[in-house]
Parts: structure tokens; C-alpha cells; sequence
């Protein structure tokens, strides 16, 4: 893929904008309430197509793992795995007769579901959902075939470079806080995993206080209302508050360093240059992500142009930050032939040298204005996508201002904001060195940039480095 | 992407019941011949543009493999009004963006964008159509970027090397022998004067179709295409493809060595291009195959048997006869020759008893949905709106096919899989660490 068209979806993809000086995107008129257990529903109707589109997000992420690596993942994922009154075979079944989608998974901070109806089957399809969610058995025959094929899987990612590099950065970077934890897991973590471990984790985190739903499509508002809160009531409260293992605080880098990740047979060395990044909730969110567009979020930012279209050393360069709740982590990420390795670090740093050197103009910024906001309107085209985006502001807690605003936010970034912006956000030393190739041909070059520490691609990642 | 190869056939959409209608597509031709679709459609305030000219890897010979993707990259870097780096530094200043895609039979260009800037997104394209430049210091430095595509995708996934030897293997005449990428050795040695050429030749206005979809109105389109595009002079007709690839009268296998840890298979047997009537029995033998969990591969192969833990197929349009691959992953310690007998257990079950009522049922479900997802975005429009124009010769067919599929019986599917699925006509490819052994 060209990587570079999804470049800056800062965590989640919340990249709103509007039309440049024409009719302005308002959010679609939504209701939002809350369950006797605390469970926070939004309803959207949409009517474009006869479907029905659901997103639930729990806290229920790697986070929350401990030791165990990889639970969050498998908690998610074993919950298809039958139901109180759906074998596995008969889920699947039902859900592929009537063309639906249930979908679980993990991510470092929660959990979420998503699913797909035909509005005709609403009824059907959403207490299946339900039981997936809320009465799950964790059978163990079925456990034991998923935990096969998620230990093969773990050994198969080492053959890519690219599917295994943000594990090895987040735990660099992150170090011992919970931000660092791999939500995939690790062999040796997976492999003495059973359903009880699983069936505790579920019972403390899946819980409804801190846990939304979200259905946007086709179907009517009020007898919508009904059916999710009949059918979502009995979800119990849990006995003990959560708590919040991301609160507590992350340290910094305290020096510019590198990881060395050898893969013999590699003919690339593909890279992450990054630092620490920003929390969703920072107030320059909107300007960050309009600087870092033209720094690295499109084909024509600072870093494609300089290391693809100038120089021809890579396919495609790109920046993104990962805002978590907490924290996050910016990063410059690339590939390029083993032989032009060092090449292509070196100007990477040079792109981001020039950026606080030279700055950016007022020709730049605007092109990056005009971009967000045109854009931005295809994000929230369908109802998948507003459900989407509805879980996501209950998540990070905001609300339709943040979107019926974003274009006059990010009208309002000046040059001198957005110079302010880059000396504040965007590192300048410190910087952590990712490097995943052939490391007899590259560790030398890899010593240029900081004490090195070197690890084999099918050795396990330790507690820290 | 900008541009990425798609060997993967894109699917297509199908339905029992649409929500948009023929009547919403409106067309019309220049006189230079290139045909544009326009939907109207303002549920966003963008619109985007696709264009499908008729050249992919099918119209390139040994020496210039390769070469119609590498023109997809190089209609990005300049041409007379628009210097180099102009035209993505002007689209992406007027809040669009854009990539392309190259397959064997097609390279596509996608444009996305707010309706405000729909003048000049025509006139990016006049510009580039009617004079690109080929600057031979820019070729230089594009090539450096799709062999580091080339590599990248050999880097990270085995399943690119799998899948393009074997097509090597089972096309050994036909331009699908090779891949879309090309052969590294051609890739560094493609010359100015092919590029020239295959500019002349293929990026005619004769030989495109145009989709527009979005916040647009049909008048305003038209007179823009008039204003930016019809000055354009047409170009004689490209070649026609004469290799017809011989029969296969005999399995045919091929071994790779990679470090993966279990064996990778794809099997590929030779089935008729998309204007085939047999074409969408195959759409949905592929469906009852693979799509969903239960699925007869899927429950059989990796839930019940426990031999894989990955299977999937891959059949769509295409102008030739193309394959019909089912491609899996071996569980651990599993033997893939086990897993490759098992496949053909399950084939061989098809081929004796046929398919249930339910399970025909359940993918006509399936494919009804499938078509709202795609009918849901303005690019899912333009999309399939031009892939069936220029893949089945007339967008009216995208209509058509919920009719087609309906008329697909139990029957269909067991005919089609004796047919197709025979040992001689299957090429067996797979990737292994100890091809030695």
C-alpha cells in the first residue's frame, strides 16, 4: 500500500475538517444516555443504505495484561468463541447466513466490537451481540485451537519486518509503563494462557460503567432505545473500581539510543526515528496534526518528498503521533535497500533538523490547512465510520464541538502558532533508533546514532531493554 | 499505492436490491472518444474522479516487464503547465489527494477531492494527458522508488513471491506471466524511448474511461470535460492482445525457499475472464469456499481438521482468462502436503454432492450486503461503475448482476467445480524454509 495516505490518523483517526470556505460539516444529530449500570449509549440515525452499524469500546486493553502478554487479544477474541446459547459452529453460522459481521479486538488501551446488519435482522443480529458480549463461555477446546494459532502467528509476524517494528519501538520507548505492553503477546506469555486466566480478566474489566455503545444506520431512534436497553440492562456493574493503570507517569528518554533488531535474511532496513508524543486530549491536538501533515502525513510532506521523490531511497516516508489517553509517541518511520541504510537515516534527520532549522512557510501551512479540511468529510461518509467516531468520543471524551469546530481551529493556526507548535511537540535530540535488518551489514552504521542495543528478530523481547 | 500494484482482483458488488439505480449513472463520449460516467451524489460536499485506462502488465513483453506500473508513477511527475512535483503540490494545496493503482489488465487513477476544486482537478488531467514530460533525471530517481516497492513487499510478505512465481508457472505464453512489478533486471533497464511510446500509445483519451462521483452537476462536468479534455487528439487503437494461452494438459508445481515458519500453498487453477457465463458461478463457489467462518474451507481446513491456520481464495474480473487460486497457511506441524490433499477432499465433496440450498442463500445474503458497502461511499461508486464498464463492457451490468447471481443454482456450482477443478489444469506452488529436504 502507499502508506502515505494513512498517515495521519493520530491514534484513532480523528482528522475532522470541512469543505475549504463552502458549506461547513456538522456532526448528524445524535442521542447519547446511560443504562442504570452505567452504560453510555449513542444512537445515530442514517439512512442511506438498510444497515445497521454497532461500536462498542471497553476498557478492557493490553494495559491490563500484567505478566500474562497477549490476554487482552485473546480475551477479545475468544469471545466469539460460543455463547450461552450459540455453540461457536452456530454463531458463525448465523452470522454468515444473514451477511453480518461481529468483530473483537484488543488494543493497547481498550477493547472494542464492532458489528454489521442488514437492518431487517436488527433484532436477530444485535442479541447475538449481546451474548458474544455479555454471556460468553470461554470454551476451552475452542481456546486451545485459537492459542495454536496465535502462538504460530506470533512466530510468523517475525517474518516481516514492518508487522513487528511498533511492538519493539512502544517498548523502547515506554519502557516498563504500561504503554510499552505488546498487545499481541509473546510465546512465552501465550503459550501457559487458559480460559480461567481468561474468564478473571473478563470479569474485571468488562465492565459497563466505563464502556459505550454506538449504532448509527437504519433504523428508527426510539424503538432503537428499547431494544439496546432491554437487551443491555442486565449487564451487571462491576463490585471494585478499575484502576487506571496508564495514569501513572512515563519517563523519558534520557538519551538518544538505538535498537539494533538483527533479521539475516533481510535485504531492507526498515526504521523508526521517534520520542515521546502528546495525549489525545492535548489542547493543540488539531494544529499538531495539521503541522505534522505537511512534516510527514502526505505525499508531498518534508519527508516523502525528500527521501522518495528527491532522492528515490524508499517507496515512502512518513510521521505520525499515537495520542493514548496518557501519552503517546511520535515517529518517523521509513525502509530503504540495506545499502542506502545509513543514507536514508541521515536524511531523516536532516528532514527533521530542517523543519526546527528552517521552518515552514505560509505557502506550506496553508496547503496543510487546505488538506485536513478537504480531507476530512470522506471519514465520516458512512455509518460505520459515525459509530466509529462516536465510541471514539466517549472514549476520549469529547464531543460534536470538537467536530462542528475543526475547521475553524484549524483556520486559526497561524505560522508563528505553528512554529510554536514545532519547537514544542516535534523533538530535536533524544531521539530512540529503531532498526530492523541485516545487522552485520548495518551495525556499524547504527553506532553513528547512539549506544547500541542489539537483539535477534526471533529472540523474545525481554522486561525493558 | 502511488502507487501500488493490485494483483489482487478488486471485488466486485452485487445485489438483489439496489439502493442507486442505472438510471443514476449519466454518461456521455467526447469526440476524441473518452467516455465519462457521472453520479450525482451531495452527501459529502467532495467528489472524486477515476480514471481506468485500458493498459496494465497484459500489454508488456520480455525487456519492458513492469513498465505500465512505472508509467502510473511517472504520470505524477510532471508534464507542461504542471512541472515536476507541480501536480501533487497543487491538488494537495487545494485540499485533494490522489493515488493509482496498476493490475494486468488496467492502471487506474484516483483523485479525491473537495467539489470546490473540480476545475482543477480537470485541469491536472488535461495537463497530464494531453503533454507529460518525461524528464530523464526523474526517471532515474522513480525507479529507485519501485524497486524499493519491489522489495518491500517481497520483505514483508511470502506471499508475493508465492503467488507471482506460480502465475509464472501456470501462464507460461500469456502477458500474465509475469508480474505486474516486473522483473528487477527489466526494471533497471527500461529506456526513455519505451516510456515515450507507451505514452503515445495507451494514455490516448480513446483509451480511458472516466467515473466521477459526488457533490458534482452533470451540466458542469461536461462542460469542464469540453473546456479541459476534448482538445486532446484521439490516438489509433493500441494492439490487441493476440496470445491465447494453450491448455494446460498437466499439474504443474513449483518450490520456493524462505525462512517462514510453516509452509505457505496457493494453488491456482486456469478458469474464463469476467464476460464469461460461467463467471459468476465461480464469484460465488469462491464465497461458498472461503467468505466467513463457515465457510468449507475455513471450518473444515483450520476449525475442524486443524491443518491450516489461514485459507482464502482469490477469483475476479479480468479481460483474459485468469486463475481461480485458494491459497493457505500450514498449521504447525503439519505437513502441506496433508493440507493440500485435504483442499482437494473438500473440492472433491462439491463435485459429488453440490452445495446446499442454505449455503447458495447465504452468500446471495452475503452479496447484498456486500453491494451496500459499496454503494455506501462515493469512491465505492466510481469504482465499481468503471470496473464493470471497462471489465464487462458496459456499467449497466453492475444493475444486471443481482439478476445474474440470482439466476446462479446449486447446480451451477457442482458443474463448474468438476469443470475447473481438475488435476491438469492446476498449478501448485509452495513455499517452504527446508526445500531441500
Amino acid at each position: 500500500m502507499r502508506s502515505i495516505n494513512k498517515l495521519f490518523l493520530i491514534a484513532i483517526s480523528i482528522c475532522i475538517t470541512m469543505q475549504l470556505n463552502a458549506q461547513t460539516y456538522k456532526l448528524p444529530p445524535y442521542e447519547k444516555f446511560k443504562l442504570k449500570n452505567g452504560l453510555t449509549v449513542y444512537l445515530m440515525e442514517q439512512h442511506e443504505v438498510p444497515v445497521i452499524n454497532v461500536s462498542v469500546i471497553l476498557p478492557a486493553g493490553a494495559i491490563y495484561d500484567g505478566e500474562k502478554a497477549g490476554l487482552a487479544s485473546l480475551t477479545a477474541t475468544a469471545l466469539k468463541h460460543g455463547t450461552k446459547n450459540y455453540d461457536k459452529l452456530k454463531l458463525d453460522e448465523e452470522l454468515d447466513f444473514h451477511g453480518a459481521y461481529i468483530g473483537t479486538s484488543a488494543s493497547k488501551e481498550s477493547t472494542s466490537l464492532s458489528a454489521k446488519m442488514a437492518a431487517k435482522d436488527k433484532t436477530k443480529i444485535l442479541t447475538l451481540l449481546k451474548e458474544v458480549l455479555l454471556e460468553p463461555t470461554f470454551d476451552a477446546a475452542e481456546f486451545d485451537k485459537e492459542k495454536k494459532r496465535t502462538l504460530l502467528g506470533l512466530e510468523q509476524q517475525k517474518e516481516s519486518p514492518r508487522s513487528v517494528i511498533g511492538s519493539y519501538f512502544d517498548k523502547f520507548l515506554f519502557g516498563d509503563h504500561v504503554y510499552g505492553n505488546v498487545v499481541q503477546g509473546k510465546i512465552s506469555t501465550v503459550t501457559p494462557l487458559t480460559v480461567d486466566d481468561l474468564k478473571k480478566f473478563y470479569s474485571e474489566n468488562y465492565l459497563p460503567e466505563g464502556s459505550a455503545i454506538s449504532i448509527a444506520g437504519d433504523f428508527n431512534k426510539a424503538e432503537m432505545k428499547t431494544l439496546i436497553t432491554s437487551l443491555f440492562s442486565t449487564w451487571k456493574k462491576g463490585t471494585k473500581p478499575q484502576v487506571n493503570l496508564a495514569s501513572q507517569p512515563i519517563a523519558k528518554p534520557s538519551k538518544q539510543q538505538v535498537l539494533l533488531v538483527n533479521k539475516d535474511d533481510a535485504k531492507e532496513t526498515t526504521f523508526y526515528i521517534g520520542a515521546p508524543g502528546i495525549a489525545r486530549n492535548n489542547p493543540d491536538f488539531v494544529s499538531i496534526d495539521v503541522v505534522n501533515t505537511l512534516f510527514g502525513g502526505r505525499f508531498t510532506s518534508m519527508l516523502n518528498d525528500e527521501l522518495r521523490v528527491n532522492t528515490g531511497l524508499t517507496y515512502g516516508a512518513n510521521s505520525r503521533f499515537n495520542a493514548l489517553k496518557n501519552g503517546g509517541s511520535f515517529a518517523i518511520s521509513t525502509f530503504t535497500a540495506g545499502k542506502t541504510s545509513e543514507q536514508a537515516i541521515d536524511k531523516a534527520v536532516e528532514v527533521l533538523n530542517k523543519l526546527h532549522n528552517s521552518g515552514i512557510d505560509e505557502q506550506s501551512l496553508t496547503s496543510a490547512k487546505n488538506y485536513v479540511k478537504g480531507q476530512f468529510p470522506p471519514r465520516f461518509e458512512t455509518a460505520g465510520q459515525l459509530a466509529g467516531l462516536m465510541t471514539q468520543m466517549f472514549w476520549y471524551n469529547f464531543d460534536e464541538s470538537f467536530i462542528n469546530n475543526f475547521e475553524k481551529n484549524v483556520n486559526e493556526l497561524t505560522l508563528d502558532k505553528a512554529k510554536a507548535i514545532i519547537a514544542k511537540y516535534f523533538p530535536k535530540d533524544k531521539l530512540q533508533f529503531i532498526l530492523v535488518g541485516k545487522a552485520a551489514d548495518i551495525r556499524k552504521i547504527a553506532e553513528k546514532y547512539g549506544p547500541v542495543k542489539e537483539i535477534e528478530i526471533k529472540e523474545e523481547v525481554k522486561k525493558g531493554f | 499505492m502511488k502507487k501500488i500494484i493490485v494483483n489482487a482482483l478488486l471485488l466486485l458488488a452485487v445485489t438483489t436490491q439496489a439502493q442507486m439505480k442505472a438510471d443514476d449513472v449519466k454518461s456521455f463520449t467526447l469526440k476524441n472518444g473518452m467516455k465519462f460516467l457521472v453520479v450525482e451524489d451531495n452527501s459529502i460536499p467532495n467528489a472524486n474522479m477515476y480514471l481506468f485506462y485500458k493498459v496494465g502488465s497484459r500489454n508488456e513483453y520480455q525487456g519492458i516487464t513492469g513498465l505500465s506500473h512505472f508509467f502510473e508513477h511517472m504520470m505524477f511527475n510532471g508534464a507542461k503547465k504542471y512541472g515536476p512535483k507541480m501536480f501533487d503540490q497543487t491538488m494537495e494545496f487545494n485540499g485533494g489527494a490522489n493515488n493509482a493503482y496498476t493490475r494486468e489488465d488496467v492502471t487506474v487513477y484516483t483523485n479525491w477531492f473537495p467539489s470546490s476544486a473540480t476545475e482543477i482537478i480537470f485541469d491536472l488531467e488535461g495537463d497530464r494527458i494531453s503533454s507529460l514530460s518525461i524528464d530523464p533525471k526523474i526517471v532515474e530517481s522513480e525507479r529507485g522508488v519501485v524497486l524499493s516497492e519491489r522489495s518491500t513487499g517481497l520483505e514483508n510478505s511470502p506471499w508475493q513471491l508465492l503467488f507471482q512465481t506460480a502465475q509464472g508457472v501456470a501462464f507460461l505464453e500469456h502477458p500474465y506471466h509475469w508480474p505486474v512489478i516486473g522483473y528487477e533486471d527489466d526494471m533497471k533497464n527500461w529506456k526513455q524511448e519505451d516510456l515515450e511510446r507507451y505514452f503515445k500509445m495507451y494514455y490516448a483519451p480513446n483509451n480511458c474511461v472516466t467515473v466521477i462521483s459526488g457533490n458534482v452537476k452533470f451540466d458542469e462536468i461536461k462542460k469542464l470535460a469540453e473546456k479541459y479534455i476534448e482538445p486532446i487528439p484521439a490516438q489509433p487503437e493500441p494492439p490487441k492482445i493476440n496470445i491465447v494461452e494453450p491448455p494446460q494438459t498437466g499439474e504443474r508445481r513449483v518450490m520456493m525457499q524462505k525462512d517462514v515458519a510453516t509452509p505457505y500453498l496457493g494453488i491456482g487453477w486456469h478458469v474464463p475472464n469476467a464476460k464469461h457465463e460461467d463467471y459468476y458461478a465461480l464469484t460465488i463457489l469462491s464465497d461458498i469456499l472461503a467468505s466467513g467462518r463457515s465457510s468449507r474451507l475455513y471450518s473444515s481446513l483450520i476449525d475442524k481438521q486443524q491443518l491450516a491456520t489461514q485459507v482464502f481464495t482469490n477469483f475476479g474480473e479480468s479481460f483474459d482468462p485468469t486463475l481461480f487460486i485458494i491459497a493457505s497457511v500450514a498449521a504447525k506441524n503439519v505437513n502441506e502436503n496433508d493440507l493440500e490433499k485435504a483442499i482437494y477432499e473438500e473440492l472433491e465433496k462439491i463435485k459429488k454432492d453440490g452445495i446446499t440450498e442454505t449455503e447458495l442463500q447465504k452468500i446471495k445474503n452475503q452479496k447484498l450486503m456486500e453491494f451496500y458497502g459499496q454503494v455506501e461511499t462515493i469512491n465505492g461508486k466510481s469504482n465499481n461503475i468503471g470496473t464493470y464498464e471497462v471489465f464487462f463492457g458496459d456499467y449497466k451490468k453492475m444493475f444486471d448482476a443481482p439478476a445474474a447471481f440470482n439466476k446462479v443454482t446449486a447446480d451451477d456450482i457442482k458443474r463448474v467445480a468438476t469443470k475447473y477443478f481438475t488435476k491438469n489444469n492446476r498449478t501448485v506452488g509452495i513455499l517452504k524454509s527446508n526445500t531441500a529436504e
